[in-house]
C-alpha cells in the first residue's frame, strides 16, 4: 500500500502531502504564538500606572542582553540562509554541498542555544530585585542563599495524609539529623516510636504510616456509620493523624520563602501545614544594590520612602534625587521646546524614578548592568558606610516581594521566559529534524533525491518560521 | 515539473541578496533602539517607536516568508488557509483588546483606584 | 481506470482473506498505522472514558438529590475514604473534583475523540476513496498522545491532592491557587490537568493537520469538492476549527502551568489575597486573559462536538429515507459560514465579566448570526425526511431523535446569547440544561446512531435491532427526564455549583414547581417524590433528574451487550452494503483490509443519488459507472475555507 502524492504534487491542488501538512501546521503555530503575542499586548497595555509593575523598558535595564539578542538574530538569519542553500544544493543534486550547508545550520542552532543559556543564566542567577512594603524597589544581587530563612530546628510536626512534608527538601542531604519519630493515632493507644537516620528511611516510615492512618480512618468511619445506622447517634470520628519528629541534635533548615506561610523566632510554618520548631538564626537578606526604582511610589512620598532607611546612606539618596532632577530637566526641555507640558505619565516613568546608585568606593557599577559583580568582589570591596562589606542588610519584615529576574519577577519576565523558551524548544526540535535529514538522508538521496529535497524544503519552511518568530521577538523583548 | 528547469544561479543571487538585506535590517532594528536620535518622540517607547520597530520587523518577516518560504509563488490553497489564520489571529488579538478596553465597571463604579487602594470617588 | 468492488457475498465473511501480508499482533492492533484500527482504538478508549465520566456524574447526582445521606455502595471503597466525610456523604471537595473532571473527560476524552477521532478516522478516508490517512504514522502518534493525556487525567485522581477541582473551565486565579498547600506542586491534580491538556491538544493538532491533508490531497479520482459526502465536509470544517482554535488554549494552559510551577503572574492581578493572606506573586496579570484564550477555543469546541454529529446524521437520514440529502450545497456553505463565525462569538460566555455595551453588542450580533447556519443545517435534515419512505431502524431512530433534541438545545441557547437574560441565567442549571441538550441527547445520540450504522462495515455483522430499540426508547425518555427539569430549576435561579442541590438556599429551592393535588403533583405523589397534599417544589425536581440519570445508566446495558455480543453472534450483514447506501465507504470489502479498496475507486457522481428516476435500484452508488444516469456533479471547485 502506498500513499499517493508523497513526492509528486497532486495536479489540482499543486501540492504534495507534506508541504500541505507543514503549512497547516505552521498555521496552527501562528495561532499558538498569536496567543502569546496577544497576551503580550493585552498585559502590556493593561498595566495600571502606579499599581502594577511597570514594564521594564530601557537600555538601562537590559543593555547587556541587547547584544546577545542581536547576536542571536544574526545567527538565526544566517541559519535561515543556510537552509535555503542546502535545499538549492539538493535541487542541483550536490550532496556534499548540501551536507556542508546543513551542518552549518545545525551549528547555528547550537550557537543560538548557547547564547540563550548565557542569557538565562545571567538573568536567573545574577540579577535580583527586592520590593519593599511601600512598593519601592531595589535592584541588585542577593548574596548567596540569604533569601532563605536560616533556621536551627530541633522538632517538627506534620500530617500523615497527603504528600511528604515540605521541610524535608530544605534540610541539606549531608547533615540529615537523627530523628526520633512519634505517632499516636488515638489517645488511648501507646505511641509508636521509630528511630530515623536518613532521608530514605524517613520516606519509608512516612509512607508506611500514611497507609496505616488511612486504614484506621476507614475503620473509624465504618464504625461511625454503623453506629449511626443502628442508634441514630455515634461517637465522632477522632483520629490524630499528625506525627512528631524530634532531632537528637539541632539541624539546619534553609527554608524557601515561597513555601513558608509564616515564621517566628521559634518556628517556621510551611504552606502544607508542617511546622519546624527551634531557633531562628537569621532571616535578613544580604543585598548588593545597584539601582533604586521608585516608579510605584508617589512623587511626594519618594523622599520619605522606606528604602532610604534600609539603604541608610545619605550620599546614595542625594545622588538619586540629583539624577532624577537632571532627567527631569532634560524631559522638561524636550517638552518645552515643543510648547507642551510634561505628561503626568512621564513624571512617574522610569527615566525619572529608576536610578543607578554609584557607591563611592565602588564606582564601576555602571558596567554591571549586563552582569552582576562577582560574589568575591562584592564581599571584599569596602562599602560606603555599611561596615566591611558593600552589601546592605534588608530586614525581612520590610520586604513585600523578592526574587531573581526569573519568570516570577513580573509580566515582562514571565512573557520573556515563556516565549523564548517555547521558541527555544522549536529551535531544538527543528535542528534535530534537520540533523536527521543530514545524517540519515543519504539512503533516501540515492533512492529518490526529489523526496529528500521535499523533506528539506518542508523542514526548511519550519525553520524559516522559527526565524520569523524571532524577528518579532527581538525588538519586542529587547528593544521596545 | 517545470520547476526542474529553473536557473538555480539566478535564485541563488536572490537568496544572497535577501540574506544580506535581512542582516542590514537587523542592524537598523538595533540602531533604532540604541541611537538616541532615532528614538522618536520623548525618551522611552512611544507608539511611534512601536510602529517603526514593528514595520522593520514586518519587512524582514515579509522577505523571509515571500522569498525563503516561497510564498511569492505558492498555491492558492495555502494563501487561503493563511488568510483565514491571519484573520482569526487578528480577531483574537483585537477582540480581546477591545473587550479589555471597554469595561463596564468604570462607568458605573463609584470607587476608583488610587495608589493601589480602592477609595470612594468624590 | 479500475473496477469498483463487486458486492459478492463470499468476499464478505472472512476478513483475513484480504490481508496481503502477515503482521504481528502488536503491529496490527496496538501500534497500528491503519486508520481503521486507530479509529477503533479511539472509539473504545473514548467509550471507556464516557462511561467513567458518566459514573462521576452519577455520584454527583446523589449528592444533589440526597445531600444528607451516605453514598450507597461507594463508602467502603478505599479511594473514597479520603474524600467522603465521616458519615459517608459527598464533600464539597469531592463534588468539585467530580464536576471538573466530568466536564473535562466528557468533552476532551469522550465525545470529541469518539466523534472526530473514531468516526472521522474510520469513515473519512473510506468516503473519499483514499487508501489511508495522508500521514499514517502521525495518525498513530496522535492516538498515543491522546491516550497519554487521558491517562494523566485519570491518574490525577489518585494523587494526594485528587484531580482538578476548579471546574472544567479551570478559571484563574482559582485554578492557580488551588492545592497550593501540597508540597509537590507538579503532582497535584490541578497541574496534571494542565499537563494532560497539553498532550490532548497536541494530539488534536496532529489529528487536524492529518484530516485536512487527507481530505484535500487524497480524494480519489472524480471526487470533486461538490461530490464529497457531507460527512467529509463537516470533518474538514471541524479539522480547521481544531487546527486554529486549539493553539490559544495550549498557550493558556502553558501560561497557567507557568503560573503554578514557575510562580509567574499571567493571570494573577496585583494585590490578590488568598484565604486572607497576600498571595506571593508579582501581580499585574489578568484573569480575563485566561477566559479570553480559553473561550477562544471552547466556543469552536462546541462546534467540534456538534458538527461530527450533524455529519453522521446527514449520512444516515438520506440512506434511510431513500432520498437525496435536501439542500446539499446550502448545507456545505452553511457549515463553512458556521466554521468561520465560530471563531468570533466566544465572549458570549463572558458577559458578566464586565464587558461594556459596545463589545457585548458585537458578540451578541455574531452569536445570533451563527444560529442562522445551524438552523439551515437542521432544517435541511428535517426536509430531507419529508415525503420519504422511512426505514425506522435503530440508527435512524437515533438520528431522528437527534433533530428535535438538538433543536431544543439550540433554541434554549438564544436567551443566553443576549447579555441581559444572560445576567439572570448565567451559571444556573439553565446553562447546564441547554448545553447538555445539545451534547447528550444531541451529539451522543448521533454517535450512537453512527455506531449502529457503521457497525456492519466494521465487523460484517449487524447489531441487534431488538436490543437497539430497548436502548433507544428508554434513553430518549430518560434524557429528557434529566435535562428538562434543569431548565425549570435554572430559570428559578438554581446555581450550578451547589453541591447540596440548592438545599442551603431555601428562598430559591422552595419555590413551587407544581401546585398540590394537581396532575404533576399527583404523579409525583404516586412515585413517592412528595407526600400527600404537598406541592412539588423546585428542589424535588432534583430527585427526578437524579433518578433519570441512574436509570439511564441501566439502559445503556443493552447497548454494551449489543456492542460486544453482535460482533460474534450478530446477524451476518448482507453483502458489503447492507443499508443500500451510496457513498464509497460501502464499496469496500467488509471489514475493509489495510489499503481499503480493491482496485482504485472512482467517483462518478454526487454522494446522495437515492431514488434516481429511471435507475434500476433506488440507490446509485457513487463509485458505480452507469452511463444511464447523468451526473449531477459540478466541475472542480476550490474550497473557500
Amino acid at each position: 500500500m502506498e500513499i499517493p502524492y508523497e513526492v509528486k504534487p497532486r495536479r489540482d491542488t499543486g501540492l504534495y502531502n507534506a508541504k500541505l501538512g507543514v503549512w497547516l501546521f505552521l498555521a496552527s503555530e501562528v495561532m499558538l504564538f498569536g496567543g502569546l503575542f496577544s497576551a503580550y499586548v493585552f498585559l502590556r497595555t493593561g498595566i495600571q500606572d502606579g499599581v502594577d509593575n511597570p514594564w521594564p523598558w530601557g537600555l538601562n535595564v537590559h543593555k547587556g542582553f541587547v547584544w546577545l539578542g542581536f547576536l542571536n538574530t544574526l545567527v538565526l538569519i544566517a541559519s535561515s540562509v543556510g537552509v535555503v542553500f542546502a535545499w538549492v544544493a539538493l535541487k542541483e543534486r550536490n550532496w556534499r554541498k548540501y551536507q556542508i550547508y546543513m551542518y552549518f545550520v545545525v551549528a547555528c542552532a547550537v550557537v543560538f542555544m548557547c547564547v540563550k543559556t548565557v542569557e538565562y543564566n545571567s538573568k536567573l542567577n545574577k540579577h535580583h530585585g527586592i520590593k519593599l512594603v511601600d512598593n519601592s524597589v531595589m535592584e541588585g544581587t542577593i548574596l548567596e542563599k540569604t533569601d532563605r530563612i536560616r533556621f536551627e530546628g530541633n522538632r517538627a510536626v506534620f500530617g500523615l495524609q497527603g504528600a511528604l512534608p515540605a521541610f524535608l527538601k530544605d534540610i541539606s542531604d549531608e547533615d540529615f539529623p537523627a530523628f526520633t519519630a512519634t505517632v499516636q493515632f488515638k489517645d488511648d493507644e501507646d505511641p509508636q516510636v521509630t528511630e530515623i537516620s536518613s532521608e530514605s528511611q524517613f520516606k519509608k516510615w512516612f509512607h508506611q504510616n500514611r497507609r496505616t492512618a488511612s486504614k484506621k480512618l476507614t475503620a473509624e468511619r465504618r464504625r461511625y456509620r454503623a453506629e449511626m445506622e443502628e442508634f441514630g447517634k455515634a461517637a465522632p470520628v477522632s483520629l490524630n493523624t499528625s506525627a512528631t519528629v524530634v532531632a537528637s541534635e539541632p539541624f539546619q533548615v534553609n527554608a524557601k520563602p515561597t513555601k513558608v506561610v509564616g515564621h517566628s523566632d521559634s518556628s517556621v510554618n510551611y504552606r502544607d501545614g508542617s511546622k519546624v520548631e527551634g531557633k531562628l538564626i537569621s532571616d535578613d537578606v544580604k543585598f548588593v544594590m545597584h539601582e533604586v526604582d521608585l516608579q510605584l511610589v508617589l512623587p511626594q512620598k519618594q523622599r520619605d520612602s522606606i528604602i532610604w532607611d534600609v539603604i541608610n546612606d545619605e550620599s546614595a539618596k542625594q545622588q538619586f534625587f540629583a539624577k532624577q532632577q537632571k532627567h527631569y530637566e532634560e524631559m522638561r526641555d524636550y517638552y518645552e521646546a515643543r510648547g507642551e507640558t510634561i505628561p503626568e505619565k512621564m513624571l512617574r516613568g522610569h527615566m525619572l524614578n529608576l536610578q543607578t546608585i554609584d557607591h563611592e568606593d565602588h564606582g564601576d557599577h555602571e558596567e554591571h548592568h549586563g552582569e552582576a559583580p562577582h560574589k568575591s568582589e562584592a564581599k571584599h570591596s569596602a562599602g560606603g558606610g555599611h561596615g566591611d562589606h558593600s552589601y546592605i542588610t534588608v530586614p525581612r519584615d520590610k520586604i513585600k516581594f523578592m526574587g531573581n529576574h526569573g519568570p516570577r519577577y513580573g509580566n515582562y519576565y514571565a512573557l520573556y521566559f515563556t516565549m523564548t523558551a517555547l521558541h527555544g524548544l522549536h529551535v531544538v526540535g527543528g535542528a534535530l529534524v534537520l540533523l536527521f535529514f543530514t545524517v540519515f538522508g543519504k539512503k533516501l538521496y540515492l533512492k529518490n533525491p526529489e523526496h529528500l529535497a521535499n523533506r528539506v524544503e518542508v523542514g526548511g519552511l519550519f525553520w524559516h518560521f522559527v526565524d520569523l518568530i524571532w524577528i518579532f521577538l527581538f525588538p519586542l523583548m529587547y528593544l521596545l | 515539473m517545470a520547476e526542474e528547469t529553473h536557473d538555480w544561479d539566478k535564485h541563488k543571487k536572490t537568496y544572497w541578496a535577501v540574506g544580506i538585506a535581512l542582516f542590514v535590517f537587523t542592524g537598523v532594528t538595533l540602531a533604532l533602539g540604541l541611537v538616541p536620535i532615532l528614538d522618536l518622540g520623548p525618551p522611552g517607547p512611544t507608539p511611534a517607536d512601536f510602529v517603526i520597530g514593528l514595520a522593520v520587523a514586518g519587512t524582514k518577516a515579509t522577505l523571509v516568508s515571500l522569498i525563503f518560504m516561497h510564498l511569492n509563488h505558492e498555491k492558492g490553497l495555502i494563501y487561503k488557509t493563511l488568510l483565514f489564520t491571519f484573520l482569526f489571529f487578528v480577531g483574537l488579538m483585537a477582540l480581546t483588546l477591545f473587550a479589555g478596553a471597554d469595561p463596564i465597571i468604570e462607568q458605573y463604579d463609584t470607587r476608583e483606584t488610587t495608589n493601589g487602594k480602592l477609595v470612594e470617588k468624590p | 481506470m479500475s473496477t469498483v468492488t463487486e458486492q459478492t457475498a463470499d468476499s464478505v465473511h472472512e476478513g483475513h482473506d484480504h490481508h496481503d501480508h502477515y503482521e504481528p499482533f502488536w503491529k496490527k492492533y496496538i501500534f497500528s498505522t491503519d486508520h481503521k484500527t486507530i479509529g477503533i482504538q479511539y472509539g473504545f478508549t473514548s467509550l471507556v472514558f464516557l462511561a467513567f465520566g458518566f459514573f462521576l456524574m452519577m455520584v454527583m447526582r446523589w449528592s444533589i438529590a440526597y445531600p444528607d445521606r451516605a453514598v450507597p455502595l461507594l463508602a467502603d471503597w478505599p479511594w473514597f475514604q479520603a474524600w467522603l466525610d465521616d458519615g459517608g456523604k459527598v464533600t464539597g471537595d469531592l463534588y468539585n473534583m467530580f464536576g471538573a473532571m466530568h466536564g473535562t473527560i466528557m468533552v476532551f476524552l469522550g465525545v470529541v475523540p469518539l466523534a472526530f477521532g473514531a468516526f472521522g478516522n474510520y469513515v473519512t478516508p473510506l468516503q473519499i476513496g483514499a487508501v489511508d490517512m495522508a500521514f499514517p504514522r502521525l495518525n498513530m502518534a496522535s492516538y498515543w498522545f491522546f491516550l497519554l493525556g487521558g491517562v494523566l487525567m485519570f491518574v490525577s485522581f489518585f494523587l494526594p491532592s485528587g484531580a482538578a477541582k476548579a471546574g472544567w473551565t479551570n478559571y484563574s486565579p482559582l485554578a492557580t491557587t488551588t492545592d497550593l498547600h501540597y508540597g509537590d506542586l507538579f503532582w497535584t491534580g490541578q497541574t496534571q490537568w494542565l499537563m494532560g491538556m497539553v498532550f490532548l491538544i497536541s494530539s488534536s493538532l496532529l489529528g487536524a493537520v492529518n484530516f485536512i491533508c487527507t481530505i484535500i490531497n487524497l480524494r480519489c479520482q472524480g471526487m470533486t469538492w461538490m461530490r464529497l459526502p457531507f460527512f467529509v465536509w463537516a470533518m474538514l470544517v471541524t479539522g480547521f476549527l481544531l487546527l486554529l482554535a486549539f493553539p490559544p488554549l495550549e498557550v493558556a494552559a502553558i501560561m497557567q502551568l507557568m503560573d503554578r510551577m514557575a510562580g509567574t503572574s499571567f493571570y494573577i492581578p496585583t494585590g490578590l489575597n488568598v484565604s486572607g493572606m497576600a498571595f506571593d506573586a508579582a501581580g499585574g496579570g489578568s484573569p480575563l486573559l485566561y477566559q479570553h484564550l480559553f473561550w477562544f477555543l471552547a466556543h469552536p469546541e462546541v462546534y467540534v462536538l456538534i458538527l461530527p454529529a450533524i455529519a453522521i446524521v446527514s449520512e444516515i437520514i438520506p440512506c434511510n429515507t431513500r432520498k437525496p440529502l435536501w439542500g446539499y450545497k446550502t448545507m456545505v456553505y452553511a457549515v463553512m459560514v458556521l466554521g468561520f463565525l465560530a471563531f468570533i462569538v466566544w465572549a458570549h460566555h463572558m458577559y458578566i465579566t464586565g464587558m461594556g455595551p459596545a463589545i457585548s453588542t458585537f458578540f451578541q450580533t455574531t452569536t445570533v448570526l451563527i444560529s442562522v447556519p445551524s438552523v439551515i443545517l437542521i432544517t435541511s435534515l428535517l426536509i430531507s425526511m419529508w415525503g420519504g419512505s422511512i426505514r425506522f431502524n435503530t440508527p435512524m431512530l437515533f438520528a431522528t431523535a437527534f433533530i428535535p433534541m438538538f433543536g431544543i438545545g439550540g433554541l434554549t441557547g438564544l436567551p443566553l446569547a443576549f447579555s441581559l437574560p444572560d445576567l439572570h441565567l448565567h451559571d444556573t442549571y439553565y446553562v447546564i440544561g441547554h448545553f447538555h441538550y445539545v451534547v447528550a441527547p444531541g451529539t451522543i445520540f448521533a454517535l450512537f446512531a453512527g455506531i449502529y450504522h457503521w457497525y456492519p462495515k466494521m465487523t460484517g455483522r449487524m447489531m441487534s435491532e431488538r436490543l437497539g430499540q430497548l436502548h433507544f426508547w428508554p434513553s430518549l425518555i430518560l434524557m429528557n427526564g434529566i435535562f428538562a427539569p434543569m431548565m425549570f430549576q435554572g430559570m428559578a435561579g438554581f446555581h450550578r455549583r451547589a453541591f447540596d442541590g440548592g438545599k442551603a438556599y431555601e428562598q430559591i429551592s422552595n419555590q413551587v414547581f407544581a401546585e398540590a393535588n394537581g396532575f404533576i403533583a399527583n404523579i409525583c405523589e404516586l412515585l413517592g417524590i412528595v407526600g400527600k397534599n404537598e406541592p412539588v417544589l423546585m428542589i424535588d425536581l432534583n430527585i427526578v433528574t437524579s433518578t433519570s440519570a441512574w436509570l439511564l445508566a441501566v439502559f445503556q446495558v443493552p447497548f454494551i451487550i449489543n456492542l460486544f455480543i453482535s460482533g460474534k453472534f450478530g446477524k451476518k450483514a448482507k453483502g458489503d452494503n447492507p443499508w443500500d447506501a451510496t457513498t464509497l465507504d460501502w464499496a469496500t470489502p467488509t471489514p475493509p483490509p489495510h489499503g481499503n479498496f480493491i482496485g482504485e475507486p472512482v467517483a462518478y457522481r454526487g454522494p446522495y443519488e437515492y431514488s434516481v428516476p429511471g435507475a434500476e435500484t433506488d440507490f446509485t452508488p457513487q463509485g458505480e459507472k452507469d452511463p444511464v444516469i447523468v451526473s449531477t456533479a459540478e466541475g472542480e471547485q476550490e474550497k473557500p475555507a
